[in-house]
Parts: structure tokens; sequence; C-alpha cells
């Protein structure tokens, strides 16, 4: 099926643009909206559900090491059940490959090339996404390697460069309406953090699958450290007006002015972006690509890319009728939608598994 | 439809017999006859109507009759002369026995080797080692006397340095293989040979450093070399084509240089040299993308300026290849992102250019192209109208005319450097074409397509593979060590191991932390 390999290290830099390049825009403005000034502390509690989330995969890994949750949890549930559980996953993936694929479509249109049809600009990634596919999980690894540099070095500069605009003090009151709405705010980044389980779909192709788990772990961490730092640096910018904008840091990339020469580098940041979101997309697209050539035992994924990458293109149109309903998905639904599917799915698959195992250790022993 | 699937796929077998068959007959298997005259015939048959095939008969201690083949200005005359034709053909009184032997162990010539083939007698006439035959013996003497005209090891033209060695390969295969031999002495450097081209039979070496080299590198090499069938090799392009891994690529996989430094410092990283017949330019392989935009200078001087000039270099390659398409999409698509002065000065010379900037972007990379290629080919007589013609009448009078904005001259102007940076010219012209496309997607979708251009050719890069071994090593696979030879040039003290994707079975070139220290200096004294 797939016979690359990738290093953990190469892991961790295919899933960190896969959290963070759609969180860093979304993110700051939806936890703002629930916890107001102390959406700093949303991403930390959101990132347990991360962790959570790498832990129950890794140890479900562990138990099939060689295998994706497409192909053990047949043997987990049974056939027939893991069968239609590996269709929900797929149902999950590819519909959500879809979605994040329109509201990066939506983000380009919004803001940038306001008169392109939307649909050349998903499709263009499409094919951009199904090449790298195709070209497996080795290639995927290194042209993560490369772009994840060019993902954040960016996002240092923006910091360093904002430093004159930064209002330190809008970070007060700390907690000044108690824990909840942090908590409130949490649920929401919670999604993307079950994201994580994507792992799943790379751990089988490890050179070094004891390096996993702290690899994975080390990830969520980046992860949060960055949510936390982007939420930080748009609440000293923006101040109570974050919650009001769509794309946050995109209004606080505007702020840079230097030596009134570098201004308006807000295409700049969008032409970065695109890098983050083309990693997250890949990723989703090869799990949607290797877990349905899976489901279906076929013997390689690539037959497979080009019908789901305009599967993918379709579910983009389908889903969501106008991009407020991309937006309502993301705040309303997904949240749960993809705990559901990734964390709490998976947590019940690990119980039933190591129940299963128990039960046949028990035996084991009683028949000898 | 399938009985022309079927005709379609009979033909192609049909042409392939065909080749087979021709490259057989070209090809006599026949031994050599017992009887002179015969064997006389049947080479003067093969060489009908080949003028300057020499048939040279005379009477061996004056009996014996024998004839001794060459070619004119393929062989020495003067050793003919000399230490063949004045010792065989004394008196009868003087004649050594028996005659093969003495021909074989005392006649002063570098190097006689028997012949029984017929093949092998021609091979060896056709590469300037005459034949001697004589009545009585069934076997020929093929004699090393071969000596043609080359030129002088000259200056490399085509990748020039301030400090480091001058010399360069040259046409003749035993004249560079020598100079490989000369920087590296030892035992360890292994030359294999072999022939390819059913006409041109050109004698293709494969020199590598045993003990450092992956053997199954070198038999990878070899098979793929064996696999060649063609009429002939005239460069070494011919087999980089036909040996490389992914034909439809527009970035080389394999290196060619005409500096014997820069072949053996691959040889010393378990790389393996291909050296060709007939052309300066030998192959490396394998390498890795940085491996063309490395310069054997950045080696030569204090690792600071090495360091300096490769960041560069790297700069200015990021600059060929999106300089123009950067200037496109801004004034097409993204004005704000100018300051505001800055903006208006741009668009003030814009203003009576009649085109879009692509269109003037366009033309004026092609017409630079033209330029370029032109200044290459054309006699040197004319060299100065060609310059002329660029920088009065493209440079000055187009923009007077308000047919092209100045900024745009500019940046093809700043292009056109940035491509000639690269110290291997090949990787300087895939980069250039690749800024066609590029400024094509700017055109059109602005900043976003020139990410697309970019994330399409990193995919294509993180695919491409040269003879096993990951093109962008080691940034990607990252190997952090390596980086010392990629990120920054690191002082050659630090330099202590070899690529690990090629010099793994040899890992250290060097005693280990050998960095000048004044404090172990004094210890010493």
């Amino acid at each position: 099926m797939e016979k690359g390999k990738i290093s953990s290290l190469q892991m961790a830099f295919l899933m960190y643009p896969t959290i963070v390049a759609t969180a860093v825009l979304g993110v700051p403005s939806i936890t703002a909206k629930y916890a107001k000034t102390d959406l700093w502390l949303s991403p930390i509690l959101a990132s347990l559900i991360g962790f959570a989330t790498v832990y129950i995969a890794y140890k479900l890994h562990k138990l099939y090491p060689k295998q994706t949750v497409i192909q053990f949890s047949e043997q987990i549930i049974g056939r027939v059940p893991g069968k239609i559980l590996s269709f929900l996953f797929l149902f999950f993936y590819i519909p959500i490959t879809g979605q994040i694929l329109r509201s990066y479509g939506e983000f380009i249109v919004d803001s940038f090339l306001v008169k392109t049809p939307i649909s050349v600009i998903m499709a263009s990634m499409v094919l951009l996404c199904a090449f790298i596919v195709r070209g497996g999980i080795e290639v995927l690894g290194r042209a993560a390697q490369l772009f994840v540099p060019v993902f954040i070095l960016p996002l240092l500069l923006l910091i360093i460069l904002l430093g004159a605009d930064l209002e330190f003090k809008n970070i007060f009151p700390i907690l000044g309406n108690g824990i909840m709405p942090p908590i409130k705010g949490s649920i929401i980044p919670g999604g993307w953090f079950s994201e994580f389980f994507l792992m799943i779909f790379l751990l089988p192709f490890l050179t070094d699958m004891k390096k996993g788990m702290k690899y994975g772990m080390m990830t969520v961490f980046a992860v949060m450290m960055t949510l936390v730092v982007v939420n930080l640096i748009v609440l000293f910018v923006l101040g109570s007006t974050t919650s009001t904008k769509i794309y946050p840091m995109m209004n606080v990339s505007r702020y840079i002015s230097l030596a009134d020469f570098f201004e308006h580098l807000e295409s700049a940041i969008m032409a970065v972006w695109i890098v983050g979101a083309f990693v997250k997309i890949s990723v989703f697209y090869y799990a949607a690509a290797l877990g349905t050539a899976q489901w279906l035992n076929l013997s390689d994924y690539r037959p497979v890319v080009w019908p789901i990458g305009i599967l993918i293109v379709e579910f983009s149109f389908w889903s969501y009728p106008s991009s407020m309903d991309v937006s309502r998905y993301d705040i309303v639904a997904f949240p749960f939608h993809g705990v559901l599917m990734q964390t709490i799915i998976p947590l019940l698959l690990l119980v039933i598994a190591l129940i299963g195992k128990r039960n046949r250790q028990r035996k084991g022993s009683n028949s000898s | 439809m399938i009985r022309n699937v079927g005709k379609l796929l009979r033909k192609t077998k049909e042409k392939k017999s065909l080749i087979q068959n021709d490259y057989q007959d070209s090809k006599p298997a026949d031994e050599l006859d017992v009887s002179f005259s015969q064997n006389v015939e049947t080479l003067r048959s093969v060489y009908d109507n080949c003028s300057d095939v020499m048939f040279r008969s005379f009477l061996l201690f004056g009996k014996t009759r024998a004839m001794l083949i060459y070619i004119a200005g393929l062989s020495d005359i003067e050793a003919i002369e000399q230490y063949v034709l004045s010792p065989l053909m004394q008196e009868a009184s003087k004649e050594p026995q028996p005659l093969n032997e003495f021909i074989e162990h005392k006649m002063p010539v570098p190097k006689v080797v028997k012949v029984n083939m017929l093949a092998d007698c021609i091979e060896s006439i056709s590469s300037g080692n005459p034949i001697l035959l004589y009545e009585g013996e069934s076997d020929g003497f093929s004699l090393g006397l071969s000596k043609w005209e080359k030129r002088a090891i000259e200056e490399p033209v085509a990748e020039g340095g301030v400090r480091g060695s001058r010399e360069g390969f040259i046409e003749s295969l035993e004249v560079n293989t020598s100079q490989l031999r000369r920087i590296i002495k030892s035992p360890a450097l292994k030359i294999q040979s072999m022939k390819i081209g059913t006409l041109t039979r050109t004698n293709v070496s494969i020199a590598y450093i045993d003990g450092l080299v992956d053997k199954s590198l070198i038999e990878e090499i070899t098979t793929r070399l064996e696999r060649i069938k063609i009429d002939g090799i005239l460069e070494s392009e011919y087999i980089e084509e036909m040996i490389e891994d992914n034909p439809f690529s527009p970035f080389p996989q394999i290196m060619s240089t005409e500096r014997p430094d820069v072949a053996c410092s691959s040889l010393l990283e378990g790389r393996a040299v291909i050296l060709v017949e007939g052309t300066p330019f030998t192959l490396i392989a394998p390498i890795s993308f940085f491996s063309l935009i490395q310069s054997q200078e950045d080696y030569a001087q204090r690792f600071m300026a090495g360091t300096f000039i490769r960041w560069l270099r790297y700069f200015f390659m990021g600059l060929s290849l999106l300089l123009p398409s950067l200037y496109v999409a801004i004034l097409t698509f993204h004005h704000e992102a100018v300051p505001t002065a800055l903006l208006l000065s741009v668009a003030a010379s814009r203003e009576s250019v009649p085109f879009p900037a692509i269109v003037e972007a366009l033309a004026m990379e092609i017409t630079f192209e033209a330029l370029r290629e032109a200044g290459v080919r054309l006699p040197k007589q004319v060299g100065s109208a060609v310059s002329i013609v660029g920088a009065l009448v493209i440079g000055q009078a187009s923009v007077q005319a308000g047919l092209v904005s100045a900024p745009m001259v500019i940046v093809v102007a700043i292009t056109g450097i940035a491509s000639f940076m690269m110290p291997r010219y090949i990787a300087g012209i895939t980069f250039r074409m690749l800024r066609f496309p590029m400024m094509l997607l700017a055109g059109t979708l602005g900043l976003l397509g020139i990410m697309m251009g970019i994330i399409a050719i990193v995919i294509h890069l993180c695919s491409l593979r040269s003879f096993g071994v990951p093109y962008l090593a080691p940034l990607a696979p990252l190997k952090g060590k390596e980086l010392k030879d990629v990120l920054w040039r690191a002082p050659w003290w630090m330099m202590d191991t070899r690529p690990s994707f090629t010099g793994d079975s040899n890992v250290y070139r060097q005693a280990p932390e050998q960095g000048p220290n004044p404090k172990r200096g004094s210890e010493t004294e």
C-alpha cells in the first residue's frame, strides 16, 4: 500500500501545520467571543483534548502497530461493524477535507482575489495536493520539512515587527469573570486539537515508532504555544475588538509599518499561509485516500487519489451553501463532530480493544 | 480496434528486431584464419574504401611475409618506424626463435597484446593500435602505439574561478583519468572502462574510490550503462539522459563538470564519476540539489567568505526564478503591498506603456533569452554588434519609445545576472526555463499563483531521486549534521563527516576536533 517511511520528526512537521494552519486564522476571534480578554487561556485548556487524542492514538497504534484505524477497527469490533465504523471515519474525513478546502477558498476570495471564482482557487489547490498525495508519504514528509520553517519564521517575524504596537495592558483583567469563559472558549479550539487523531494514519509508517508518542506530545505543545502566542498578539494589538474580526491575524498584520517602507504585508502573510493550508489539506487528503483504499482492500491507494480529489471539491460545495455556513459549521458543529469522531470513538475503540485483549489473555491462561 | 492495437504492437516489435539485427551485423564474431593471406584479405574487405587505413606489407627478417595495419594519424609513426619496423626488418641471420616470443617479449613497445578475434583486430586498429600479422601465425599482435593529436590542458571555460586549480578536463579520456590519478594517488581510486556505441565505440570510464562508495551504486551505474544500445555517444549528455532517474524533470539529476578538482571532491564524498571520451564534461552521480549550487571556490576561500557567497547565491537563485513574476503579481494584483512613493514612481514610468505587466515581462524576458543565446552562438567578430543592439536598441530605445517601462528593464537585467550566478550552467538554465510558467501563474493568480508554482516545484524536488539519493538531502529528509555544507560552508576542520547518503560506508573523513587552538599549540611546545 504505502512503502515509504518517515521519521517521527517529519510526522511532527506534518501535524503542526495540520492544526495550526487554519487555527491561526479563526481561533483568535472565536475564542475572544467567549473568553474576552482571557482568550489566551483557551488554547491551553483545549490542548488537553490534543494530549488525550495523541495518547489514545498512540495506544491504539501500539496494539495494532502496522495498521490504521480503518484496518484495526474491523479487528476490534468485528467485520461488519468495523466496516461501518470505518465508513463513518471516511465520511468524516472526506467532507472535512472539503470543509477545510472551502474555508481556504473563502479566505482567499474574501481577502485577495475578489473576482476569481472560488472553484478555480479550490481546484488548483486540490490539484497540487493530489500530486503530493500520489507522491506518497515520503514526499509529503520531506515537503513538510521544507514548508514548516517557511510557515513559522514569518510568524516570528510578525511578532518582532509588531513590537511597537503591542499594548500589554490589554491582557487585564485576568479571569475577571471566573474560569467559565475560557473553558467555553476552549470548546471550539478543542475540535482543532482533536485533529491530532490523523496521526493514526502516519504512525504505521514511522521508522522510529517509539518516538511517535514523544514527538506527538511535543507537537501538541508546540501548537498550543503557537495559539497562545497568536492569541496574545492579537489581544495586545486589537484589544477588545478582536471578536468582531473574522481573520484577526490579517488585521494585525496591517499594523506592521517599518521605516514607512515595509507596510501592508498581508499579501505576504497570505502567501505564507497558503503553504500551511497546503500541508493541512494534503495530510487530510492523504488520510482520506489511504483510508478509502484500505476500506476497499485495494493494493494501492494511488488509483483513488483523483476520484477523492473530485469528491473533496464536490463536498466543499455540497455541504455549505455559503461562507456563513462554513464558519457556522466551524463553530457550532465541528467541535462536537470532530471530538466525537476523533477522540471519543477512538477512546471507545481503545477501551473495547483493551477489554478484548484482557479477555483473550484470561482465556489463554485458563486454557493453559 | 483490437486488431489495430495488435498491428501497432507488431510494428514496434518489427522495429525492435530490425535495430537488433543492425547492431549484430556490425560486430563480426569470426576468429582469425590460419592463413595469412586470408586474414589480410578479410581485413582489406572490412576496410574497403577507407583511404586512411594503411596496409604496410614487409618481410619479417627478410623472408616471412608480414603486414602492419594502422590508421594514419592515430598511431605513432615514428615509434612504428623505430621500434617495430627497424628491428623486424633486420637480416635473416639475426632472426630470433621463436618469432612470436620475440614480438611479445623483446620488442621495445609499451604494450603488445595477442588477438585472435577479427572483431578485436578491428577494435585495436580503430583505436590507433597497429596490428601486426605474419605468415605462419594464426594470431595477430596489437601494438600499443596509439597517438593522436589532442588539445593541451586548459583552463575550464564554463566553470571559472579566482582561486583553485586552473586545470580542466580535455577530450582525451586517458588525459582525464590521469588528471584524477594525479590528484588521488591512492590505488583505492578505481577506474572501470567499457565501450558504448555500436559505431563510435566510445570509451566510457567509471571512477570511484573503493571503500568509500556504496558497491551497489557502482553496480547500478554499470547496469544502467550496459543497457544503453545506441549508435554513437558524442557527448556525456547522451549518457546522462539515458541513465537518469526521472527523465521528465527540468532538474538535472546528474551533474556535469569539466574540473578535475570538482570530480575528485565528489569522489572523496563517495560519489562516482563517469568519464566519457570526446568531451571534457564528466558526469557525477549521485548528486543532490545543493551540489548544483555549490562551487569549488566556496571551499577555496575563507569559510566566512564562502558562506557569504553561498547565501548570496541562494538569494539570487530565488530572484532568478521569482523576480519577474513577483513584479508582475504585485503590479497586477497587490498594489497595496508597495510603499506609496515607490508605487507612484513605478506607475509614472508605466504610464505610457500600452501593455499589461505580464505581456511586458514575457516579451522582455524572451528577448533577453534570445540575446543570451545569440551571444553564445555568434562568431566573435560580430559580438560587439549584438551587445550594441542589446544595450541600446532593446534597453534604451524601447524605454524611450514608451514600449517598455524602465523598471521592467531593471527587473530583467537583475534576473539575467541572477541566473548566471549559478555555478553550474545547466542549473541556471533550469531556473530560467521555470521562470516563464511562474510568470504566467503570477499574471493569472498573483501571489497565490506564485505560491502554487513554488509548491509544485517543491513537490517535484521532494519526489526526485538521483540514483536513490533524495534530491533535497540533507534538507529534506533533514540531516541536521550535514547542514554544515548547505546552510553555511563550515570551516574545513569541522567537515568531519561525509554526506550520509553517499559516504555512509566510511563516515569520517578526518580526525575530529582539529580546530586551530592556540592552547593546544603551547602544550606541544
